[in-house]
C-alpha cells in the first residue's frame, strides 16, 4: 500500500454513533438487570447454602463444592438427571423427531383436505397453552378417563402406573408440530431433480428415502435435534401440572427438582446448583450436535 | 388430480365426462395413516370440548347433554374473571415491552457497524435457550430483595427480559430484509434519522413486529412457572395458575367449569395463531404451502 | 444555481484494499460527466463519496465552493438515482415524489404544484396513485428520476440507472436523459460500466480503472487520443488491436517495426517518451484497418493476413485475421465474399496509429491535431490529472 505520505490522518475511522447507544440502552438495561445479572448471580448462588427462610436466609456463606458433593450422594438428583435425559432422548430426540418427520413426509403426499385438517390439528396442539395440554392429558389418563375406557381398564390411573410414559407422550403430542414444520420446510427445499433421478433409476420409495433424502436433510435434522433438545431440556409446566414429580419421585426431572428444592424445601443454593447442572447438560448436548453437524458433508 | 368436466355435445344435451381416476394403494395408505394420527391428536382435545357443554361431565369423553350452564357459571365466577384479567395484564405488558425494546435494539444491530456482531448474535440466540429454571431462583431472590414480588407488572418485566433475546434475533432478521438503500435514498432526500425510522423503517417492518409481538404474546399467555413463583395473592394469579389450582382440588369443583375455563383461556392464542398463519406466509402457513 | 464538483486528492481504503487512489477531478458546472470503468474500478465508491454515503479516507470533496467532507447527505443539496431505484415501496408515486419536499417542510400547496409539474415532464400524470410494485421497470425509473428532479438540487448523481432496463428501453431512456439534461442543465455525475452509454451521453467522460483515474476528456478526444492502453482498449467497439512493435530510426525520421512491416512515422508525429529498448505496443482500431481493395488510395501500409473468423453484422462484417502470428480485427464491407482461410491484404493509415510504451502502457505518440477537432479540449484534458 503506497499511500500514507503526508496525507494527514484518516478521515473515515468508524465514528461512534450515539444514536445507536440510545436505541440499544433500554434493551441492554432490562437484559442486564433481569437476565445477565441473574445468570451470573446463579453462578455464585449455586455454590452457597442460601435458604429461603430461617437463619440461612440471612447468614449464608459460600460453601464451595459442598452442593456438588451433596448432589453426588443425592439419589433424587441422580434419578432426576437420568429421568431428564430419558425424557429428552425419548420424547424429544427420538419421539418428536421421528413422528415429525413421518408427518412431514405423509402430509406432502396427502389429499389436500386431509393435509389441511390433520396439519391444522397438529399445530393447534402446539399452540395451546401448556397448562391446557396438561389438563386434557390429565383427564385423558385418569382412572375413568378416555384412555382407561379405551383400554378397558376403567380403574387404572395411568399417571400413577406409567407416569413417565404418559408425560413423555403428552409432551410429544404437544411439540411434534415444531419438528413437522422444520422438516416440511427442509423437504420443500430439496432439489427435485435429484429425487426424480433416483426415481427414474428404479429406487423404491424407502430406498430413496434412506439413500437420497436423509443425507440431503442432514443439516435440517441436526438443527431440529439441537433445537428440540434445548427446548425440551427445561420442560417444567407440563410435567409439574400433571404429576408434580410423583408418584414419589418417578417423574422428578431436574427442572422439577430445582423447583422443589428451591421453593418447597427453601434451599435456594442447592436448587440453583442443580439448575447449573441442567445448563451444563444442555451445553454438552449443543456441543455434540454442533460437532456432529461439522463432520457431515 | 382428475376433475369431472362438462362437455357440450351438438345434441344440446350435456355429457359429463369423468376421466378414470387411479387411486394408488400408497396414496390411500398415506391418507388413512394420517387420519389415524389425526385422531390421536384430536382425541384429548375432544374431552375439553364436550365437557364444556355437558351438564354432567366426567373425566372421559362422553356424549354431552348439551348445556350452556357451564359457560354461565364460569363467566360469573370472580376468580375466573380475575385470573383472565391478570393474564391479560401480564401477557399484554410483556408483549408491549418486548416489542418496543426489541425493535429499538434490533435497528442498530442490523444497520450499524458493531465489532463482533456475528458472535454477539450467536450469544443472543444461545441465551434464548437458557432454561428458565436457572433464572427463576436468583430472580426470585432479587425480587424479594427489591420488594417486587407479587406484582403483575414486575412479573411481566421479567417475562419480557426472558423473551427479549429471541425477539431481538427475530426483529434483527426482519429489519435486515429492508434494503438499506431505501434509508440512503431517504437521507439524500433530506430526511433525518427520526423521520427515516418513522416513515420508512417502521412501516416496512410492521409485519415483522406483528410476528414478534404475537409470538411473544403466545408465550407469555401460557407462562406458568414464572408467575407461579413470583406472585401469591389470589387476585394476581394468572390463567394457567388458576387452572392448575382447579386441577389440584379434585372433586371439589366442577369438571364442566374447568373445561370451559381452559377452553376460553386457550381461545385467544388459537385465534392469534390462525390470524398469523393467514396473513403471514412462512413456516406457519400450512394449508397450501406444502409442495 | 449550478455548482461544480471537485475531488482533491481523494483516496478510499476499505480494510487493506485501496478502492480509490489519488482522485483529482473537476466536474464543471452544468456538465454531464460520465464516470466509466469496469466493475470494481471505484466509480460507484467515488459517487457514494460525493453523495455522502461514504467518507473519504483522505482528500477533500467540494460541491460548489463548499467543503462537504463532513456534511451529511441530507444537507448536500444533491439528488441521487440508484441502480435499483430505491422507491419507497409502501408509498404511492405521489408520496414518493413528495417525500423529499415534505422532509424539508414544504407546504402542501407547494408540494402539489411541484409534483404535478414533475409528473408532467416525465409523463407520470396517470400513475400518481399507483404503488411502485404496480409499475413497469421504465415507469419506476422515471419515478426515480422525478424524485431527484423535483428537488432542483445542485448536483445529480446517477448510479447505473439504466442497467436494469431491457435493451430497447435503455436506448429510449438514454435519449430522454440527454433531453432532460439539455432542458434543466444540472451538474450531473453519471456512473456506468457501459462505454456506449458513456460515449453517447457524456459531455466529458472520466475513465477509471483499479481505483485510478485514467483520463478525462470529451468522447471524441478519448477515442482519438487515448492516454494509455487501458483507455484505448476500453473505448471503441470492437476493441482496438494491439500488436507488439519496435521503435527505431533517428530523430526526425522515426520508424516503427511491427507485423513484419516497417512504417515511418508521418510528418508531425512525435514521440514524447523513449520506451526501454524501443519496445512499444502498436494500437490500430478495426475501423482504421481496411481491406486493401476497399481502401481509398493514399499513404497506406499493407500487410498480408489469413482470415480466421468472419462475423457478419448486416451493415458490415467483422473479420478477424492472422498476420505474423497476431490476431487482427477489422471492418469489412458486408458482401465482400471473404471467407475463412482466404488470404487478404489489409491496409492501414500510419497517421491513425497509436503507440504505447510496452512496459507502462502509456501513449507515447503525439500527433498533430486533425483538422476540425477541438484542440481546446485536449489542453483542458489536464493529462497530468490522470494516473
Amino acid at each position: 500500500m503506497a499511500v500514507a505520505q503526508g496525507l494527514g490522518p484518516r478521515q473515515d475511522r468508524t465514528r461512534f454513533q450515539w444514536s445507536s447507544l440510545v436505541m440499544l440502552a433500554p434493551a441492554v438495561a432490562v437484559l442486564g438487570l433481569l437476565f445477565v445479572f441473574p445468570v451470573v448471580y446463579a453462578g455464585y448462588l449455586g455454590f452457597t447454602n442460601l435458604a429461603l427462610v430461617g437463619s440461612r436466609s440471612r447468614d449464608y456463606t459460600f460453601t464451595g463444592l459442598d452442593n456438588v458433593t451433596r448432589m453426588m450422594g443425592d439419589y433424587v438428583f441422580t434419578n432426576g438427571a437420568w429421568l431428564t435425559i430419558l425424557f429428552v432422548v425419548g420424547s424429544a430426540i427420538v419421539g418428536q423427531s421421528v413422528l415429525g418427520m413421518l408427518l412431514a413426509l405423509l402430509l406432502r403426499n396427502a389429499h389436500f383436505s386431509v393435509r389441511a385438517v390433520v396439519g391444522s390439528v397438529v399445530i393447534v396442539a402446539w399452540v395451546l397453552p401448556e397448562i391446557t395440554v396438561a389438563l386434557i392429558w390429565y383427564a385423558f389418563s385418569q382412572a375413568g378417563g378416555t384412555l382407561s375406557i379405551l383400554l378397558h381398564r376403567p380403574d387404572t390411573d395411568f399417571l400413577v402406573v406409567v407416569p413417565m410414559l404418559i408425560v413423555s407422550i403428552a409432551n410429544l403430542w404437544r411439540n411434534v408440530a415444531f419438528s413437522m414444520l422444520v422438516f416440511s420446510a427442509g423437504l420443500r427445499n430439496l432439489p427435485t431433480e435429484v429425487l426424480e433421478a433416483a426415481e427414474v433409476e428404479g429406487a423404491s420409495a424407502f430406498r430413496r428415502f434412506r439413500t437420497v433424502v436423509l443425507p440431503l436433510l442432514k443439516p435440517t435434522i441436526v438443527t431440529n435435534l439441537l433445537l428440540v433438545t434445548i427446548l425440551n431440556l427445561s420442560e417444567f409446566t407440563l410435567i409439574y401440572a400433571m404429576t408434580q414429580g410423583g408418584p414419589g419421585n418417578e417423574t422428578m426431572t431436574l427442572p422439577l427438582y430445582v423447583y422443589q428444592q428451591a421453593f418447597v424445601f427453601h434451599q435456594l443454593g442447592y436448587g440453583t446448583a442443580i439448575s447449573l447442572v441442567l445448563v451444563v447438560i444442555g451445553a454438552v448436548f449443543s456441543l455434540l450436535f454442533v460437532r456432529a453437524s461439522r463432520t457431515q458433508i | 388430480m382428475a376433475v369431472a368436466q362438462r362437455v357440450a355435445t351438438p345434441h344440446r344435451k350435456e355429457l359429463i365426462v369423468v376421466p378414470y381416476r387411479r387411486v394408488s394403494a400408497a396414496a390411500m395408505a398415506t391418507n388413512v395413516v394420517l387420519i389415524l394420527l389425526g385422531c390421536f391428536f384430536v382425541l384429548p382435545m375432544l374431552w375439553m370440548l364436550f365437557a364444556a357443554v355437558d351438564s354432567n361431565p366426567d373425566w372421559a369423553i362422553k356424549l354431552p347433554s348439551l348445556t350452556l350452564d357451564n359457560f354461565k357459571d364460569v363467566l360469573a365466577r370472580q376468580d375466573a374473571i380475575d385470573s383472565f384479567k391478570a393474564s391479560v395484564i401480564v401477557a399484554g405488558t410483556t408483549t408491549v415491552v418486548t416489542a418496543i425494546l426489541s425493535v429499538l435494539a434490533a435497528y442498530p444491530l442490523s444497520r450499524m457497524h458493531i465489532p463482533f456482531k456475528r458472535s454477539f448474535m450467536l450469544a443472543v440466540l444461545f441465551c434464548s435457550g437458557l432454561p428458565v429454571s436457572m433464572l427463576i431462583v436468583p430472580v426470585y431472590q432479587m425480587y424479594v430483595y427489591l420488594g417486587w414480588l407479587d406484582s403483575l407488572y414486575t412479573t411481566a418485566l421479567f417475562l419480557a427480559a426472558s423473551s427479549l433475546p429471541f425477539a431481538i434475533w427475530l426483529m434483527k432478521n426482519f429489519i435486515d430484509a429492508v434494503p438499506a438503500e431505501l434509508e440512503h435514498a431517504a437521507a439524500i432526500d433530506g430526511a433525518g434519522t427520526v423521520r427515516i425510522l418513522r416513515e420508512i423503517v417502521l412501516p416496512l417492518t410492521l409485519p415483522g413486529i406483528a410476528v414478534t409481538a404475537i409470538y411473544t404474546f403466545i408465550n407469555a399467555w401460557g407462562a406458568f412457572i414464572v408467575p407461579f413463583v413470583l406472585t401469591y395473592s389470589p387476585e394476581n394469579q394468572t390463567g394457567p395458575i388458576e387452572i392448575y389450582n382447579f386441577m389440584g382440588s379434585h372433586g371439589l369443583f366442577k369438571f364442566g367449569d374447568l373445561a370451559v375455563f381452559s377452553l376460553l383461556f386457550s381461545l385467544p392464542v388459537v385465534v392469534l395463531y390462525l390470524f398469523m398463519s393467514r396473513y403471514f406466509s412462512g413456516a406457519f402457513n400450512f394449508g397450501g404451502a406444502v409442495k | 444555481m449550478l455548482s461544480e464538483v471537485r475531488f482533491e486528492g481523494v483516496h478510499k481504503i476499505f480494510g487493506t484494499e485501496t478502492v480509490v487512489e489519488d482522485l483529482n477531478l473537476t466536474v464543471k458546472a452544468g456538465e454531464f460527466l460520465v464516470l466509466v470503468g469496469p466493475s470494481g474500478c471505484g466509480k460507484t465508491t467515488t459517487l457514494r463519496m460525493l453523495a455522502g454515503l461514504e467518507r473519504p479516507s483522505y482528500g477533500r470533496v467540494f460541491i460548489g465552493d463548499r467543503l462537504v467532507n463532513n456534511v451529511p447527505p441530507r444537507n448536500r443539496d444533491i439528488a441521487m438515482v440508484f441502480q435499483s431505484y430505491a422507491l419507497y415501496p409502501h408509498m404511492n408515486v405521489y408520496d414518493n415524489l413528495a417525500f423529499g419536499l415534505r422532509s424539508r417542510g414544504a407546504s402542501g400547496s407547494v408540494v402539489a404544484q411541484r409534483v404535478t409539474e414533475t409528473a408532467d415532464v416525465l409523463g407520470l400524470g396517470q400513475l400518481l396513485k399507483r404503488k411502485p410494485s404496480e409499475l413497469s421497470g421504465g415507469q419506476r425509473q422515471r419515478v426515480a428520476l422525478g424524485r431527484a428532479l423535483i428537488r432542483q438540487p445542485q448536483v445529480f448523481l446517477m448510479d447505473e440507472p439504466l442497467s436494469n432496463l431491457d435493451a430497447g428501453l435503455r436506448v429510449q431512456m438514454r435519449a430522454e436523459l440527454s433531453r432532460l439534461h439539455q432542458r434543466f442543465a444540472v451538474t450531473t455525475v453519471y456512473v456506468t460500466h457501459d462505454q456506449v452509454e458513456a460515449m453517447t451521453m457524456g459531455d466529458r467522460i472520466a475513465v477509471m480503472n483499479a481505483g485510478r483515474l485514467q483520463q478525462v476528456d470529451t468522447p471524441q478526444t478519448l477515442y482519438d487520443s487515448p492516454a494509455n492502453m487501458f483507455v484505448a482498449g476500453f473505448i471503441g467497439s470492437p476493441r482496438m488491436n494491439f500488436v507488439p512493435g519496435r521503435l527505431g530510426g533517428a530523430q526526425g525520421r522515426r520508424t516503427v517495426e511491427f507485423l513484419g512491416a516497417q512504417v515511418p512515422l508521418t510528418r508531425g508525429q512525435d514521440v514524447t517518451r523513449e520506451p526501454a529498448e524501443g519496445r512499444v505496443i502498436v494500437g490500430i482500431r478495426p475501423e482504421d484497418l481496411q481491406w486493401k481493395q476497399d481502401a481509398p488510395a493514399g499513404d497506406t501500409v499493407s500487410v498480408q493476413a489469413t482470415v480466421d473468423v468472419v462475423e457478419p453484422m448486416g451493415h458490415e462484417a467483422l473479420v478477424t485475421a492472422v498476420c505474423a502470428g497476431e490476431l487482427l480485427t477489422s471492418r469489412f464491407p458486408p458482401r465482400s465474399g471473404v471467407k475463412t482461410k482466404d488470404q487478404v491484404e489489409l491496409a492501414l493509415d500510419p497517421a491513425r496509429l497509436h503507440l504505447f510504451d510496452a512496459e507502462s502502457g502509456e501513449a507515447i505518440l503525439k500527433r498533430p491535431p486533425a483538422s476540425g477537432t477541438k484542440q481546446a479540449s485536449v489542453g483542458e484534458a489536464r493529462m497530468d490529472e490522470s494516473a
